[in-house]
């Protein structure tokens, strides 16, 4: 049963979404105003404003929502599974890995007119592989540390594959085909950019897949936040548990960066948000992450937009000022607490 | 035959000398194109073929400036360490680099390009700034707060800082193209009068660790300890810490923000010597490596993304990560 507080808080985030959506399609290069946005959404328009809505506006928004909505579950996951708040994709070096992912596929399968001799739509195959190559190598290293797998061990383990992967991102990009400066923005730092219809499915798709999953885990999810043993008592196949959804968040995790680029910290900031609106153990706690997700990367977006309009700032790296004072807080307060 | 701690320095310094100079001349060598020693003779010696002049205004001054920046950013990491008594100090690392690049950009978007002292002035400003925060902030978390979590505030300070310079730069786009290629990090085709600021901020430094040298070394031991045999703690760490921006705002300024030589070189140099030797021989082990590994980068910069060119940044990352996760696996130390 969901409590009315519960209910209540996650309509209001779903209003505010709904609102940031209809916003984010009124503002840009051309202001139309919300009435005439309801309108062109719903085939009632001019034919200028459906064309600008349907066509530009609303694949890029869409996008936002969704690879918003990705990221943020995406953390919150890890950080149930490996019990460390301070977890998060950009974080453990996953979202790097993915976008390196994303530009060795890109420079491997162009031929020299940089097209591409393959499909497109392997482009979040080869940023999940490269997704669950770090995301292993940070795990391994983490297990077989001589020194104990304490919570900041990870953490510092993914600091480090995160600059290496970054520095390969770099690399790759010089030797291969991508060394165009928008595109390569997007690889190095996340912008949602010029979005089709194609990239709102393939994230689309990834969540319709993840969200079931993620209700039919409900229970183990909760358990999971106890300590080992007793998640383990309560019968709990605990190793297995953590093995899936580790999979989906590195999954959910390469889905958004091979249509978004990197955009850090989503991961980190939405769940802690998540938990200050209504609770780590209430239900719908993934519902209101995945929400505030959205609403983040749809409102860095929006002003990454507009702040130095026609210019585009990258979205990832309004998310990193929200995101970075938020982990130092985090970090401090660990400190003070288990000093 | 052993040889005593003295000696071994000694011979390992010679050793990266003779190492640093071989690396020079292959970096005047080699590149896009590669010249034979008359060609660079020549271009040393005032020659005016095309071939000639791109020996003695190009590659010349990207050999001294990887030199320069490489030696600043080697000390300043040494310094750091010492001073925290912290193997994983650095100014890449720990923000200072980041403040330097922050506090440039900053001044040149709003005061407009007036010179590069004015480079240099906001290069130590944001270095001694930001260094003095991390600082303060690791303060904040007490006195147990392991080696790592002082790691984790300077990346993350970093971070922001990046950031914060990143949304600058694409809001002005005049400040963009002067300074895209700067904060990119490199030695190639940087201005040869911040060579003299740097060089100057190095001697600077110099003069002074020889003042302080004592104090560092007695730091090594506790601060209890290091109280007991007269040593003003934190004037001494002040200073060092103050020392090592200098040194990371010399660098910044010449090279853009390069990480992860001030973890290297340090760590290389301790390698090379079996027992740990006074503090001002290990600096000069220090500046020798961090030089010789700048200026290999550098070279393998040119190579391998030929025609075009690698950040220097890039190289380092992929040297310095390894040596960062074998320094984090190493047993013993005090854990996070």
């Amino acid at each position: 049963m969901m409590r009315l507080r519960t209910v209540s808080r996650l309509g209001l985030l779903t209003a505010a979404v709904v609102a940031g959506f209809v916003t984010s399609l009124a503002l840009g290069s051309s202001l139309i105003p919300p009435g005439r946005v309801l309108a062109a959404l719903f085939g009632e328009g001019a034919r200028m404003d459906e064309v600008i809505v349907w066509t530009l506006r609303l694949p890029r928004v869409l996008l936002a929502i969704l690879a918003g909505a990705a990221l943020a579950l995406a953390g919150a996951l890890l950080q149930r599974v490996t019990r460390n708040p301070m977890a998060a994709p950009s974080i453990l070096g996953i979202t790097d890995g993915a976008a390196l992912g994303v530009v060795s596929f890109l420079w491997v399968f162009s031929d020299e007119a940089n097209r591409l001799t393959v499909s497109i739509h392997w482009q979040p195959l080869a940023a999940a592989i490269g997704a669950f190559g770090f995301a292993l190598i940070a795990g391994g290293l983490t297990l077989a540390d001589p020194r104990g797998r304490g919570p900041l061990r990870l953490i510092l383990y993914g600091i480090a594959l995160a600059a290496l992967a970054k520095a390969a991102v770099t690399l790759v990009m010089i030797i291969g085909p991508v060394y165009r400066a928008g595109q390569a923005l997007t690889w190095l730092t996340g912008t949602i950019g010029a979005a089709h219809w194609g990239d709102v499915a393939v994230v689309a798709a990834g969540l319709a897949v993840a969200a079931p999953v993620l209700a039919w885990l409900n229970l183990p999810l909760r358990q999971l936040a106890l300590d080992p043993q007793t998640a383990a008592a309560t019968g709990l196949p605990v190793g297995r548990t953590q093995i899936v959804l580790l999979a989906i968040s590195v999954a959910l995790t390469a889905l958004a960066v091979s249509q978004v680029g990197a955009v850090g910290f989503v991961g980190l900031i939405a769940p802690h948000a998540a938990r200050l609106v209504i609770g780590a153990f209430a239900p719908g706690y993934l519902v209101a992450t995945a929400l505030i997700g959205s609403l983040l990367v749809l409102g860095a977006d929006t002003l990454a937009r507009l702040i130095a309009a026609p210019l585009e700032l990258p979205a990832g790296a309004i998310t990193a000022l929200i995101g970075a004072p938020l982990f130092l807080t985090l970090l401090i307060r660990r400190q003070g607490t288990h000093g | 035959m052993t040889l005593s701690p003295a000696r071994s320095s000694r011979t390992m310094a010679l050793l990266l000398l003779s190492a640093l100079l071989a690396a020079m001349v292959a970096s005047l060598h080699v590149g896009l194109r590669t010249y034979d020693p008359d060609t660079i003779w020549r271009g040393l010696t005032g020659g005016i073929e095309t071939d000639e002049i791109i020996v003695r205004s190009l590659r010349l001054p990207r050999t001294l400036i990887a030199i320069t920046a490489g030696a600043s950013l080697a000390l300043s990491g040494l310094i750091m360490q010492a001073a925290t008594r912290n193997p994983l100090a650095e100014p890449g690392l720990l923000g200072t680099n980041a403040g330097a690049a922050f506090a440039v950009t900053v001044g040149l978007s709003v005061f407009g390009y007036s010179g590069l002292l004015q480079v240099g002035g906001f290069a130590i400003l944001g270095a001694l700034v930001t260094t003095a925060v991390v600082f303060a902030l690791t303060l904040r978390l007490g006195p147990n707060a392991g080696r790592a979590t002082i790691l984790l505030v300077g990346v993350t300070i970093a971070a922001m800082l990046a950031s914060l310079t990143q949304i600058l730069l694409l809001v002005d786009e005049t400040a963009l193209e002067t300074l895209l290629f700067w904060l990119s990090g490199g030695f190639a085709d940087r201005d040869l009068r911040l060579l003299w600021l740097g060089c100057g901020l190095l001697g600077l430094v110099l003069v002074g660790l020889v003042a302080i040298a004592g104090s560092i070394d007695a730091l090594q031991l506790d601060d209890a300890s290091a109280r007991g045999i007269g040593v003003d703690v934190m004037r001494t760490r002040m200073l060092a810490l103050g020392a090592a921006a200098l040194l990371a705002a010399g660098a910044v300024a010449m090279a853009g923000p390069v990480m992860f030589l001030g973890l290297v070189a340090p760590h290389m140099a301790m390698r090379l010597t079996r027992r740990r030797p006074a503090f001002l021989t290990l600096a000069g082990l220090t500046m020798l490596s961090g030089a010789l590994v700048a200026v290999l980068a550098d070279i393998l910069a040119r190579l391998i993304v030929a025609p075009g060119e690698a950040p220097i940044g890039a190289v380092l990352a992929i040297v310095g990560v390894p040596v960062l996760i074998a320094l984090l696996r190493k047993r013993g130390a005090r854990a996070a």
